[in-house]
């Protein structure tokens, strides 16, 4: 090996010594001032994990954070990259291997030029050169993990646990909003709902109508208290509804075909010809009141009917009980034969491979078609003929017993009498539960329409209202009816109700007293102009009898009644005045009366498609009278 | 033979030689090797020595052993308040030739010999302690108008006693740093004591043989001087010397304190020419720092002047070097 090659030799271990060594001191001291960064960012984190601090202080701990692992890096980078002595990897070696300075002697004599090179220099170099080969860099500048790196490890590790470790802090987080937005209708709808409620319960017999008007108060109630959303309200409408609607429809065209079917045999009968006519019209208590009659014609010995009269009359009842099955008979004999021809076209079909002719396929669709109707039919008149199960077993008796006294057949009128009673009781109830049915459907239309009229529809029908009942409202509130008179008012209801104020926010006012249970007791305070009082008033007049009657005096009581000649205020200026003053007054009545009754009879005569009976029906609601 | 062999011989033959001259003073001076080694360098480094101790350590038996061993003239003066210049660089006298005529004839003193022990220096007076100022320095002496060249290799050897400080002369700063080594002899150890107590009380004696002649020490003398010192470690031994200068950047906290006048650059000379010397004793060719840091201590602690402060706190100077060596990187950039 050549000087040059030993000396380069020399050199690279030397060199790479020194990189050893930079790495080294960059390693200790990186470990030495780690723990400072680690406990920093421990406390930090603790800090954040646990007192929750504002985002200001949070960013402030974290950049000081930053900058100290910053600093730290730079630390270390300096470190390893700071300025050296020419020839410390060469000390090192010499140290280590205990040369006596001969390799930094051998690198610095090395550097001279050869030719000025004393001889003892060239010695010094060869008695360096002979050690290179046992020259260990790695041994004389180990990468030794400085104790300290124990520390490091444990402060590590806790940094570690820290960040996994949850802390559940309780923090008070400021309730959200509401969503909750309640169903709200003016206070005039909701009084005339209250009025139509009033009256079917006062009108319900039934007792499962009438839990069905109370299920419907209590959803007006509940929309007035604004304790149901919009989803909620219609929820509770449609269950309504449909329970209202659940079988009965099929039930009411049940009896009805029953019941033509009677008068279609009974009408054959001169005698029984009343009873027929008001049954083909539904007229169930006319027809009792005939049959009734009949009964009473029957049981009339002065003026008996003629033979032949009882005779057809015997024959009408006979098949008039026999109505039902007979019908019910015929429409099975209908399914029977269609069944048949199916039956044969389905084996034609058969025998052809699965094939018919296009004329047999289409006979056999009709057949199908046929065969359902039938099914629907043969129901319907089964259920015909459980309604009308009674009616028809007295109408057999009465024509059995008329063939041999016309006393008993009497009888058996009178019990049928009874059951047409009965039954015009029931269809009573169906009205009512029909009637009810319109009121809902009436309350899902108004709510409907109002929740797509948005506020401004809302504000506009609580003006008129307020109009309709003859008061002015401010912008910002209403009056209250604390005048003195009761209204049929109960004042301690009142309705809360939010309207918009004039700087656009919702201010809370005192709505209509919402109370339907009869006249109020009148106040005996005159009422001032501000809104009224949650009570009414407590005190009386101290001369509640009036005034004592003067015995003295000549007096006797006088009555004056004025008789109703026709003539007073045309209609124009009736309706001309409500709109002034308010939907109120006698006279108003009348004529709102008037033109109702014939809207309601145009309506119910013409075919007005639904949409506009709605829109009519509503403009009579807004327009009614109120007390 | 190439130059590099001749040089490896060369050190191999002084290393032979001081070995020699070693183990032929080793038969009469019981252990102070590293006071032996001291007086070794001074010579061989052309310079003298200080040798302080208390008395009865061997001091003028190891030089008197020294100067046999290397069969150099030697000279032994014992300083006294009362000693006169004149008394050791010698003195004119009136010679009368057998012819009858008279005429001045210089009379040379202790001071013109090869080796020359100065026994209780500080016990003379500065001006006595000055003649030899120039004797030390020149290896000549000047008497009147005439020079008196002293012969090579010259070197002195003085020695001072550190207790009896009663009635002496300090040796003032410019003698001091005439001396190339301050040596301090210490106490032998237990079995040191036993061996000179053998040796002297008995009828034991050892002849000195001359293992050396002049012609080796001069010989040796210049290979010395033509040791090459690779540049750091000169730089590291300037380094040192700078750090004893208390108004210096390297200044240590003790020097601040404690020093009142650093060395001089006879100082760092003397560092780097010990430095040599003890690698050629080590068979080295050139001195490493290692060496510097060795021949720190006896070459400076003499030339390094304590203030006030630290003749009061009786800080040492060796214990300023201590401290300057263990703070004085080996390297810098």
């Amino acid at each position: 090996m050549s000087e040059r090659s030993s000396l380069a030799g020399l050199g690279r271990s030397a060199r790479w010594t020194g990189v050893r060594l930079r790495l080294g001191a960059g390693l200790r001291r990186g470990i030495v001032w780690l723990p400072a960064v680690l406990v920093y960012a421990i406390g930090a984190l603790t800090v954040i994990k646990v007192a929750t601090p504002s985002n200001a202080v949070e960013s402030a701990l974290l950049g000081i954070g930053a900058g100290m692992l910053l600093a730290w890096g730079a630390l270390v980078v300096y470190t390893i990259w700071s300025r050296r002595a020419p020839n410390h990897g060469a000390h090192c070696l010499d140290r280590y291997h205990q040369l006596q300075g001969r390799l930094v002697n051998a690198l610095e004599f090395a550097r001279v030029p050869a030719e000025r090179r004393s001889p003892l220099m060239r010695a010094a170099i060869d008695d360096a050169l002979e050690k290179v080969g046992t020259l260990s860099p790695s041994k004389a500048a180990p990468l030794t993990i400085p104790k300290e790196a124990g520390i490091v490890a444990l402060l590590a590790a806790g940094l570690v646990g820290i960040a996994l470790l949850e802390v559940r802090v309780l923090r008070y987080v400021p309730p959200t909003a509401s969503s909750f937005k309640p169903m709200v209708m003016t206070a005039d709808d909701l009084e005339l709902f209250r009025d139509l409620t009033t009256e079917l319960e006062q009108q319900g017999k039934d007792a499962q109508t009438l839990a069905a008007v109370r299920r419907f108060n209590q959803l007006i109630e509940d929309i007035a208290e604004r304790r149901l959303d919009r989803r909620e309200v219609f929820k509770r409408l449609a269950t309504l509804e449909k329970d209202l609607t659940k079988a009965g429809e099929a039930e009411r065209e049940a009896t009805e075909e029953g019941l033509k079917g009677l008068a279609h045999e009974l009408e054959k009968s001169d005698l029984s010809k009343p009873v027929a006519e008001a049954l083909k019209e539904q007229r169930l208590a006319d027809a009792e009141k005939a049959m009734r009659e009949l009964a009473e014609k029957l049981k009339n010995k002065r003026t008996p009917p003629t033979k032949a009269e009882l005779d057809r009359l015997r024959r009408a009842l006979e098949r008039a009980s026999k109505a039902s099955q007979a019908k019910n008979q015929s429409l099975l004999e209908q399914k029977e034969a269609l069944e048949k021809e199916r039956k044969r076209l389905l084996d034609k079909k058969k025998k052809q491979d699965n094939s018919l002719s296009a004329q047999d396929q289409k006979k056999l669709d009709q057949l199908d078609r046929q065969l359902e109707r039938l099914d629907r039919e043969t129901q319907k008149s089964k259920r015909s003929a459980e309604q009308m199960s009674e009616l028809d077993r007295k109408l057999a008796e009465a024509a059995r017993d008329l063939m041999k006294a016309q006393g008993a057949s009497a009888e058996d009128l009178q019990s049928a009498a009874q059951d047409l009673n009965r039954m015009a009781k029931e269809e009573m109830t169906r009205q009512q539960k029909e009637e009810l049915l319109k009121r809902l459907q009436e309350m899902r239309e108004i709510l409907r329409q109002q929740g797509a009229g948005g506020q401004q529809r809302m504000q506009r029908l609580m003006r008129f209202g307020r109009k309709a009942r003859g008061q002015s409202g401010g912008p910002g509130g209403e009056q209250g009816g604390g005048k003195g008179q009761g209204q049929g008012v109960r004042p301690g209801q009142i309705t809360p109700m939010l309207v918009p104020g004039e700087g656009g926010g919702e201010i809370p006012m005192a709505g209509m007293g919402q109370g339907s249970q009869g006249a109020g007791k009148p106040g005996d305070q005159p009422g001032g102009g501000g809104p009224g009082g949650k009570e009414w008033g407590t005190g009386h007049d101290a001369n509640v009898g009036g005034e004592s009657t003067e015995l003295k005096g000549q007096t006797k009581d006088v009555v004056a009644a004025g008789v109703d000649t026709g003539e007073g205020t045309a209609s124009s200026e009736v309706i001309y005045g409500a709109a002034q003053r308010g939907f109120v007054g006698r006279g108003y009545q009348k004529v709102y009366t008037d033109y109702q009754t014939v809207a309601e009879r145009v309506m119910e005569q013409d075919e007005i498609p639904p949409g506009y009976r709605f829109y009519v029906r509503r403009y009579f609601q807004l327009i009614r009278p109120r007390e | 033979m190439s130059d590099t062999e001749r040089a490896r011989e060369s050190i191999e033959r002084f290393q032979k030689q001081i070995g020699l001259l070693r183990e032929e003073i080793g038969r009469v001076i019981v252990g102070n090797r590293s006071v032996v080694d001291g007086v070794l360098t001074c010579m061989l480094a052309g310079s003298h020595a200080l040798l302080e101790g208390v008395p009865g350590l061997g001091k003028t038996m190891l030089v008197r052993t020294l100067a046999e061993a290397v069969g150099l003239d030697f000279s032994r003066i014992q300083f006294t308040p009362d000693l006169m210049p004149a008394d050791i660089i010698g003195t004119t006298v009136i010679d009368e030739a057998a012819s009858g005529t008279q005429r001045f004839e210089f009379r040379k003193g202790p001071v013109f010999a090869n080796i020359v022990l100065a026994d209780e220096v500080n016990r003379a007076t500065p001006k006595t302690q000055s003649a030899l100022l120039e004797a030390m320095q020149e290896h000549r002496v000047t008497v009147g108008t005439k020079t008196y060249e002293i012969g090579e290799p010259y070197f002195v050897l003085a020695t001072q006693n550190p207790l009896e400080m009663e009635g002496t002369y300090p040796l003032p700063e410019a003698q001091l740093d005439r001396f190339f080594f301050k040596l301090q002899v210490p106490f032998p150890t237990r079995q040191e004591l036993h061996t000179i107590i053998e040796r002297t009380t008995t009828g034991h004696h050892v002849e000195v043989n001359a293992v050396l002649s002049r012609a080796d020490i001069v010989s040796m003398q210049e290979l010395v001087r033509s040791v090459p010192v690779a540049h750091s470690v000169q730089d590291y031994a300037i380094r040192v010397l700078q750090a004893t200068h208390p108004d210096h950047e390297e200044a240590t906290e003790k020097v601040r304190r404690f020093v009142r006048t650093g060395a001089s650059p006879r100082g760092a000379q003397a560092m780097l020419l010990a430095s040599k010397i003890r690698a050629l004793f080590e068979g080295r060719f050139a001195p490493s720092i290692d060496d510097v840091r060795a021949s720190t201590a006896p070459a400076l602690r003499h030339r390094i002047l304590l203030n006030f402060e630290g003749e009061a706190e009786g800080v040492s100077t060796d214990a300023v070097i201590d401290e300057i060596l263990e703070q004085v990187p080996e390297s810098k950039a």
